[in-house]
Parts: structure tokens; C-alpha cells; sequence
């Protein structure tokens, strides 16, 4: 009976804890109407958000391995920079039959989704070929993790730097892509809204498949229980090389994505954005999916709005929010205890 | 003398046997040896790229063994030392180049603003991290360090960005001032600066032995091996983490500041970023982690092969004029270290010299247990 009145009583002082940090979570996306008017506000608004998806493109992956597998996969940025130098060469490729920067609005749209599709199985190969060569010798010891997924990006990035060569390199933009729509004065990038629809649709097929598939039942049960998920007669090594070479795989279609966002392309890109992800994952908690994409809209947002109030400060922003969450919740906004 | 031997502990009777073979050791002698030949170096090879090299492996020698405090005998891993390493150079840089004509007490300015700015940086960064799980420690020194080789690009006012700081040493520090010579060697400021590292890169690793072996160290290799069994023995392990965090960040920051003074010139690549943190991760893994003097290994491998490789591409290029990527390919030698790194790691999880330990220490025991088929 006690128990039962305590368990009653501890329940609204949580909620509250959570109301309240969730208040301050969403206050951020409100506090720049107080100095801007709304037209500003809304740009800065959808090309934070489109950001963010970005931003979660490249860290659903890492999330996902993290998650399911224990894996810190330090290599994750590595993937990415693939993912960007083969959308280059694709979009390149593409270009010189003419249906990049001059063709249509279906050839363009068409030439971007080759890109990520071309992406996505090469990113998957290289997740493969890593996982199955070396990842799969040192399940559960994080220290090795850390330091052979280090090298692995090491090897990774060298290796862009012979076939492409060590220099920055200008992505070529589909037509249908370049410049921007002008809506009642707010002025939106046409490439932010298929950033955006991209990163949607990532985000919703990652929950489908997690939640309403029996692939996504099982490979959450083989987090919960291994062995048990082996009795039962599922090849849980396979199901494991599979989700790693998913994470890859998405990581190098965030990779073709960012590429065209930004340009350009160079070597140094996949740290760079190792980083990024790493402080989305680490804000949104270790392994959760919905986690990882509140917090990249979160670090998206706060990241425009502080590059046009405050220039200097926004690259540090994200590092200051990441400090300010771990020190409410030290294991993230969605991480498990 | 029977009597009171009896009444010792078993570790007091260890460290007995430990002070009585201190002098007669092989490893002893090996040491001495070693320090022999840096005393004499500018002596044996009067080249400077020489010297460069070897001034270059006792600074970073001292730096590694200063992280395998960090990641090797507490078993935290750290992203943010390259970082420490880079605050201690630009410490040392912009206090000379803002002194514009620097005396000798800006030098120990230079040093005591490292250390300073070290242990409050590492204390908040051990306050905030330390508390979470190993790997979240590995993620958030990360980012921290990211953000400080950021800052050291985009913060030009102070730290002229990209470009970098070139500075004057005072004195007898300055490349400039000579003053005849000892032996045949002309005797000049780097000359100088050469002892000056030697003394003081010595004195720090005595120092990083003499903490690893003194109790709190020993704490750290249990809380290390058996975290419970440390708490249950009544240990306060954040304090000590704390400790050790604290130190070999401070140690590394002075070794920034040493490369400084040896090279007159800092930037964010070549201090603070993630190259460097990688370099020094390469050199702690194939020196062995949890092993200190793997770092000496480690530190002259690595500068070595990092030094004369580069002459292989010119091989290559006269060899095979016409082929592009066979020439990048040998341009690329961070890609073999990569893939000796990541072998090092899968196969000799204990480094050269840890490798090396053990297999000394099988033929020691050997003989004694008489072998399982004896």
C-alpha cells in the first residue's frame, strides 16, 4: 500500500521534471521571435529545420549501430565522405550526358536519386566489407571499438585522397535545385525542401521498419537477448552485419546530401561532420532514433538562429547545448538510464 | 633485520626487492644507455634534421606516455589530449609574441599560463563527463577538442587564424644567438633549446614513472582492472579518475608548450587538431597501451617513419613517371600507418614494447613452472 502511494506521489514530481524540460527544449525553437521580425524568423526556422534533417541523416546511423549492436563507430564520418565523393562522381557522370545542370525537373530530380542510390550500396558494401573484416572480432570491448574504428576512417579518408585526390571539389547541382522560391518575402532554398523531404522520409521508413516490421522485432530482441533471439533459430550475426551496413549506408546518403547542399566537396569533410553527429547523438541519448531527430532539428535550429543573431557564437552553440542537456540529463534527451 | 623483514607487508617486502635490483637491472642500464645517446646526439649527428627528429621524439615521447596515464592504466578514453597539447603551444606562442622582445620570465609565463589553463579545463571537463559512461567520455572530449581547433581558426584576433604565430625565443633560446663552439659543434640557441627539451622532457617522464608507480597509481590500474572491486575497497574513484585526467592533461600541455619553444611557430593544424590527437593515439597503440616507456617506442617510430617516408615518394616518382595514382599512393604513407594501426590493434593489442614485455616475462617463468609437459 505504501509503495503504492509513493509510486503515486513520484509520478507527477517526474512528469514535472519532464514538463519542464521539455519546455526549455522548445523554447529554443520560440526565443529568436523576441529580437527578429517573423519573415526572418521563418527563413532561419526552414533552413534550420532543413539542416536538421540533414544532420540526422548523418546521425541516425550511428545511433542505430550504437544501439542495437554496442558499436562506437568512430568511422561513421568516413562513411559520409564516401557517401559525398561518390554522389560527386555519379552527379559528374550524369552531368557530362547533360541532365544535371541544364536538363529538366525530372532529370534533375532523377539524377539526385541515383546519386543517394549509388550512395546508399556503396556506403552499404564498405559497412560490409568493415564489419565482416573487423568490427565483428570485437563486439562488447568499447576501447578496441574506438580505437580500430579510428583507424578504419584513418585508411577510409586516405584512400579518398588517391582515387580523387587531396583537394576541395565543387559539386555539380541539378537545375531544378538551384535557387529559390519566393513566398509571400520568405525566401526558401528549393534544395532545403528536398532536404527536408529526404530526411522525412528516412526518418519515417527508420521508425516503420524499428516498429511494424518483424525484421525490426527481432533485431530489438536481439538487443534485449541474444542468445535467446539464436534459439530461436535467427542468425543474429547476419541480422547485425546487415544493420551495420544500413547505418553505412545512410550515412554516405547523408553524405551525397550535404555534398550537394554545401557545393563542395573535400576529404576533411566526414571529421567534420563525425562531430556534428556525434553531438546530435550524445544530445538526443545513445540509440534512440526519435532522440537523434529532435536533437538534430534542435542543433539545426539553434544553429541558424545563433549565426544570425550572434555570428561568432555559433559555432560553439552546439558544444553549449550539448553541456547544458548533459548536465540535466548526463545520458541524453531520449537515452536510456 | 630478520625480525622487522618478517613484520613488513607483502608490498612493503616487494618494494624492498624492488630498490635492492634498482641499479642492476637490464632495463636500468638500457635507460642509461638511452640517455647517454640524447646527451650526446648533437654531438654524434650534426645534421639538424636529426636533431629536429630527436628533439621532436623526446617531446612527444614525454606527451604519449603522459596520455597512457589517461587511456592505458585508468582506461579513460580521451579525445581532448591533443587538445591540451595545443593550449600549452599557444600558450608558450602568444605570450612570446605579444611580449614582442620576450625576457626569460615570459618563457615561464608562457609555461605556468599552460598549466594553469590545463588543470581548469581538465577539471571541467572531468567534472562533466567523468560521471557518464566510458564512452560518452570518448564522444564529448571529441566534440570539445573539435571545437577548441575551431576556435584556433576562428578566433583571429587573438590567434591570427590559419596562418598562425611566429614568435622569438629570448636569449639564449633564439635561434639567432651563438657563441662559438663546444666539441666542433657550434654552440647556438638551438643547441640550447635541444638541452633545455632534453632536461625538462627527462624530468617529466621520471616524474609520469615515478606517479604510476606510487600508491595513487597503483589505485588507477584497480579502479582500471576491477571498477566494483575498487569502490568496494573504499576508493573514491571519481577523485582519482579526476587525478589522473588532470595530470597527464597538465603534462601534455607542458609538452605543447616545449614543442613551441622548438619549433617558434604555432598553428591550429600542426597543435591542436585532430591529426595531431591521431598521431599521438597511433603512438601510445604501437608502443603499447599501459606500458609508459611504450611511449619512447611509440614517439620515435612514428617521427621517424614520418620523417624519412616522404623521401620513398621521390623513389616512386622517378620509378614510374607516367602513373597518377600509383604516385599518390605512395604520397599517402598515413595510409599504411592506418593500416598498421588497425593491425597493431586487432593482432598486438599490447604494443611493441608490451608485446615484448610478455614474451620476456613466458621465457622468465618458464623454466620455473617447469613447463605443463615437463
Amino acid at each position: 500500500m505504501t509503495s503504492q502511494i509513493s509510486a503515486l506521489n513520484a509520478k507527477p514530481s517526474l512528469d514535472m521534471r519532464q514538463t519542464a524540460f521539455w519546455t526549455v527544449a522548445g523554447g529554443i525553437w520560440l526565443l529568436p521571435l523576441l529580437w527578429i521580425d517573423p519573415t526572418t524568423y521563418l527563413v532561419l526556422t526552414v533552413a534550420g529545420i532543413a539542416m536538421g534533417m540533414l544532420l540526422f541523416l548523418t546521425a541516425v546511423g550511428l545511433t542505430i549501430i550504437f544501439g542495437l549492436m554496442d558499436v562506437l563507430n568512430l568511422a561513421h564520418g568516413a562513411f559520409f565522405a564516401w557517401g559525398a565523393y561518390v554522389g560527386f562522381t555519379v552527379l559528374g557522370g550524369l552531368n557530362s550526358l547533360g541532365w544535371v545542370e541544364t536538363g529538366t525537373l525530372g532529370q534533375s530530380v532523377l539524377s539526385v536519386l541515383i546519386s543517394l542510390g549509388v550512395a546508399l550500396v556503396v556506403g552499404g558494401l564498405w559497412g560490409l566489407v568493415l564489419e565482416r573484416l573487423i568490427i565483428k572480432k570485437i563486439y562488447g570491448d568499447h576501447l578496441k571499438q574506438i580505437l580500430i574504428t579510428v583507424g578504419a576512417a584513418m585508411i577510409m579518408a586516405e584512400i579518398i585522397k588517391v582515387l580523387w585526390g587531396p583537394n576541395q571539389e565543387v559539386m555539380p547541382v541539378p537545375a531544378a535545385f538551384v535557387g529559390s522560391y519566393d513566398i509571400a518575402d520568405v525566401v526558401i532554398n528549393k534544395f532545403r525542401v528536398a532536404a527536408i523531404a529526404v530526411g522525412a522520409v528516412v526518418y519515417a521508413g527508420v521508425m516503420a521498419v524499428l516498429l511494424k516490421t518483424k525484421l525490426g522485432i527481432i533485431i530489438r530482441a536481439g538487443v534485449e537477448n541474444r542468445e535467446v533471439v539464436q534459439t530461436l533459430g535467427y542468425n543474429i550475426n547476419r541480422i547485425f552485419t546487415g544493420v551495420f551496413a544500413a547505418g553505412a549506408a545512410l550515412a554516405a546518403v547523408g553524405g551525397s546530401m550535404w555534398g550537394i547542399f554545401r557545393e563542395e566537396i573535400n576529404p576533411a569533410m566526414g571529421e567534420e561532420n563525425l562531430i556534428f553527429a556525434l553531438i546530435v547523438v550524445i544530445i538526443g541519448g545513445l540509440g534512440s532514433v526519435t532522440g537523434s531527430f529532435l536533437s538534430a532539428m534542435m542543433v539545426g535550429l539553434a544553429f541558424n538562429y545563433v549565426a544570425f543573431l550572434m555570428p561568432k557564437l555559433s559555432l560553439g552553440v552546439n558544444i553549449l547545448i550539448m553541456a547544458i542537456i548533459l548536465l540535466i540529463r548526463p545520458w541524453g534527451l531520449l537515452g536510456k538510464e | 633485520m630478520q625480525v622487522s623483514e618478517q613484520s613488513l607487508t607483502p608490498i612493503q617486502l616487494q618494494r624492498l626487492s624492488e630498490q635492492s635490483t634498482r641499479y642492476t637491472r637490464p632495463a636500468f642500464l638500457l635507460q642509461l644507455l638511452l640517455l647517454v645517446l640524447l646527451v650526446l646526439c648533437p654531438l654524434l649527428f650534426q645534421s639538424f634534421r636529426v636533431m629536429d627528429v630527436v628533439a621532436k621524439i623526446m617531446i612527444f615521447a614525454v606527451a604519449v606516455a603522459s596520455f597512457d596515464i589517461i587511456i592505458g592504466y585508468t582506461g579513460i578514453i580521451s579525445f581532448a589530449h591533443g587538445m591540451f597539447f595545443g593550449i600549452g603551444a599557444y600558450a608558450v606562442g602568444l605570450v612570446a609574441y605579444y611580449a614582442k622582445a620576450p625576457d626569460y620570465h615570459h618563457i615561464l609565463m608562457g609555461l605556468g599560463l599552460a598549466v594553469l589553463l590545463a588543470v581548469i579545463l581538465a577539471v571541467v571537463i572531468a567534472f562533466f563527463s567523468l560521471r557518464v559512461k566510458a564512452i560518452f567520455f570518448a564522444m564529448m572530449t571529441l566534440a570539445v577538442a573539435e571545437f577548441a581547433h575551431i576556435l584556433g581558426y576562428q578566433w583571429s584576433s587573438l590567434t591570427k587564424g590559419e596562418d598562425g604565430v611566429s614568435f622569438k625565443m629570448p636569449g639564449i633560446f633564439n635561434v639567432n644567438w651563438s657563441d662559438g663552439s663546444i666539441l666542433g659543434v657550434p654552440l647556438n640557441g638551438r643547441l640550447v633549446t635541444y638541452y633545455f627539451i632534453l632536461i625538462v622532457s627527462v624530468l617529466l617522464f621520471v616524474g609520469i614513472v615515478r606517479f604510476v608507480r606510487s600508491p595513487a597509481g597503483r589505485v588507477l590500474k584497480g579502479i582500471r582492472d576491477n571498477e566494483q572491486r575498487a569502490t568496494a575497497l573504499g576508493y573514491r574513484i571519481f577523485r582519482y579518475r579526476m587525478l589522473s585526467t588532470v595530470f597527464g592533461s597538465t603534462i601534455s600541455a607542458l609538452c605543447g608548450g616545449l614543442f613551441a619553444m622548438w619549433l617558434n611557430y604555432v598553428n591550429p593544424d600542426t597543435v591542436l587538431g585532430i591529426p595531431l590527437m591521431l598521431n599521438i593515439l597511433l603512438m601510445v597503440i604501437v608502443g603499447g597501451l599501459g606500458t609508459i616507456y611504450g611511449g619512447i617506442v611509440g614517439a620515435a617510430f612514428i617521427n621517424i617513419a614520418e620523417t624519412w617516408l616522404p623521401d620513398l615518394q621521390k623513389v616512386t616518382a622517378s620509378l614510374f613517371p607516367g602513373w597518377e595514382v600509383l604516385q599518390r599512393l605512395s604520397e599517402r604513407w598515413v595510409l599504411y600507418f592506418g593500416i598498421l594501426y588497425v593491425l597493431v590493434v586487432l593482432f598486438f593489442p599490447k604494443g611493441l614494447l608490451g608485446s615484448l614485455r610478455d614474451m620476456a616475462a613466458r621465457r622468465k617463468a618458464a623454466p620455473k613452472l617447469g613447463g605443463p609437459h615437463a
